[in-house]
């Protein structure tokens, strides 16, 4: 429904000035747990049509939540963010992922 | 021939002479061997067996027909052909890590070598003395030089490092040339003056290069990004992230197009668009594939699912060219201005010459033909 579109493109800006920002950690810890909601939020049919909505910093910046995801799974995460990655992998090619490797700013 | 397989290892950087007759390259060891083309066929012509490590760096001064070679031995020697001799001169760097490339200046009368030693060693030949002497720049340099392009006036030199950065020195040599006249990089240039200096990207800068006028310099990081900055818009610098692995080499063709490879094994073109200041990736150049669309035996299936677990049907070769990461690519003819062919050497051992089709206004590259 489209509250929680929009709840979900409100959470996605917050995450992306919090990454901009040298940030603390806490906040980085925060966002990274809104994300993954915000990722969670969406249906497996709707995954393409939002990585499609990104421009290329954002899906970078996808990217980066998706591994940093990955790093500390819970019950159900790897298999909602695989099917993030699989998208984001399309959309932004291996090239994103070789950003996630060697940002110096981490999410 | 278009493409030549001449090891089995890994090319670890080559050099050609002036009329495109012979290529010296380093074949993963201490020595650099230079072939010669013979009708279809490369004959190994010459062996040059001085340095004590691998040959990092080769490069062919045209002019002069001399080769200056550079190595993990800390070393760098000049070649000169005396009769069918190469004849090596040592050259002090006073270096302590290897060095890891080096380029004659457009003059010939200087040559730079950058190193690990976080610095780059810029040498001339002193008559009084009738030996080489070298001078350093250092500042601001915080890692491994593994780049360098010099700028047509022979004083500017772009260097690439591990440090993340792509830098403008100048390295004016009183003592060889003239004063430099102001360019748009700007018109103070004494020795180890940094012109120019572009923020951070977070990848080493693998490779770096200065269009042909020298008003532009692009370069290529291992954040899988290509770069280029214009002394003509204030030194701003166009950005592109590009969807591949990262690029090793890149070389300008036009003053407006570049041609990049690395570890995805094949070339592809990037186009710069001065008015909006924009890089765009311009198209990838591939080996046309062969008619192997027949469908796989029950034999097959059974084998793939036996060897790889997969009961896919698509191929998990390479299709490119080059069957491994490409990791130099230098222009034969043409120039950087308006470059018809071009060549690349990668870790597979192989060579191949590229062709450079103008058509109407866009450029488009052509496959070579093989066999």
């Amino acid at each position: 429904p489209s509250s929680e579109r929009a709840a979900a493109h409100q959470a996605w800006a917050r995450c992306q000035r919090c990454w901009s920002s040298r940030s603390p950690s806490s906040w980085q810890e925060q966002a990274q747990g809104t994300m993954l909601k915000v990722l969670t939020a969406f249906k497996s049919s709707e995954i393409e049509q939002a990585v499609n909505s990104l421009d290329r910093n954002g899906v970078d910046l996808l990217m980066k939540y998706i591994y940093k995801g990955f790093e500390k799974p819970t019950e159900n995460s790897s298999a909602i963010l695989l099917q993030w990655h699989e998208k984001a992998l399309a959309a932004g090619g291996l090239g994103s992922i070789v950003r996630v490797l060697t940002a110096r700013k981490t999410v | 021939m278009a493409y030549h397989s001449f090891l089995l290892e890994p090319i670890s950087c080559h050099a050609w002479n002036k009329d495109r007759t012979q290529i010296a390259l380093c074949p993963n060891n201490h020595e650099v061997h230079i072939y010669r083309k013979d009708g279809a066929k490369w004959s190994k012509v010459h062996e040059l067996k001085e340095h004590n490590g691998q040959v990092t760096g080769i490069d062919w001064a045209p002019e002069s027909n001399r080769l200056v070679t550079c190595g993990t031995d800390r070393n760098a020697y000049v070649w000169t052909l005396k009769g069918n001799v190469w004849k090596p001169t040592l050259v002090i760097l006073r270096i302590n890590r290897a060095a890891r490339c080096v380029k004659w200046s457009p003059k010939e009368n200087k040559f730079a070598v950058g190193s690990g030693s976080r610095l780059i060693s810029i040498c001339y030949f002193e008559q009084e003395n009738d030996w080489w002497v070298c001078k350093h720049i250092k500042k601001p340099i915080r890692s491994t030089v593994l780049s360098l392009d010099w700028h047509p006036n022979n004083v500017l030199l772009a260097a690439g490092s591990c440090d993340f950065k792509c830098r403008i020195f100048s390295a004016y040599i009183k003592e060889v040339e003239e004063r430099p006249s102001p360019t748009p990089w700007g018109s103070k240039m004494p020795f180890g003056e940094l012109m120019f200096e572009s923020s951070s990207s977070c990848g080493w800068v693998h490779s770096i290069c200065f269009s042909a006028s020298g008003a532009r310099v692009a370069w290529v990081s291992h954040d899988s990004t290509l770069c280029l900055a214009d002394a003509n818009k204030k030194m701003a610098v166009a950005t592109l992230c590009t969807e591949t692995l990262p690029l090793l080499a890149v070389t300008f063709i036009t003053e407006n197009s570049l041609v990049a490879a690395g570890h995805d094994c094949y070339p592809m073109l990037f186009t710069y668009e001065e008015s909006q200041g924009t890089l765009t990736f311009g198209g990838k150049l591939d080996v046309p594939k062969q008619s192997s669309q027949r469908g796989l035996t029950a034999r097959e299936r059974f084998q793939n699912l036996d060897k790889k677990a997969s009961s896919d049907t698509t191929n998990a070769t390479l299709d490119t060219l080059h069957k491994n990461s490409i990791s130099q690519i230098s222009v034969l003819a043409g120039g950087k201005a308006n470059c018809s062919q071009f060549c690349t050497t990668g870790m597979d051992g192989g060579m191949s010459i590229w062709d450079v089709k103008v058509r109407r206004p866009r450029s488009a590259l052509v496959p070579p033909r093989l066999g």
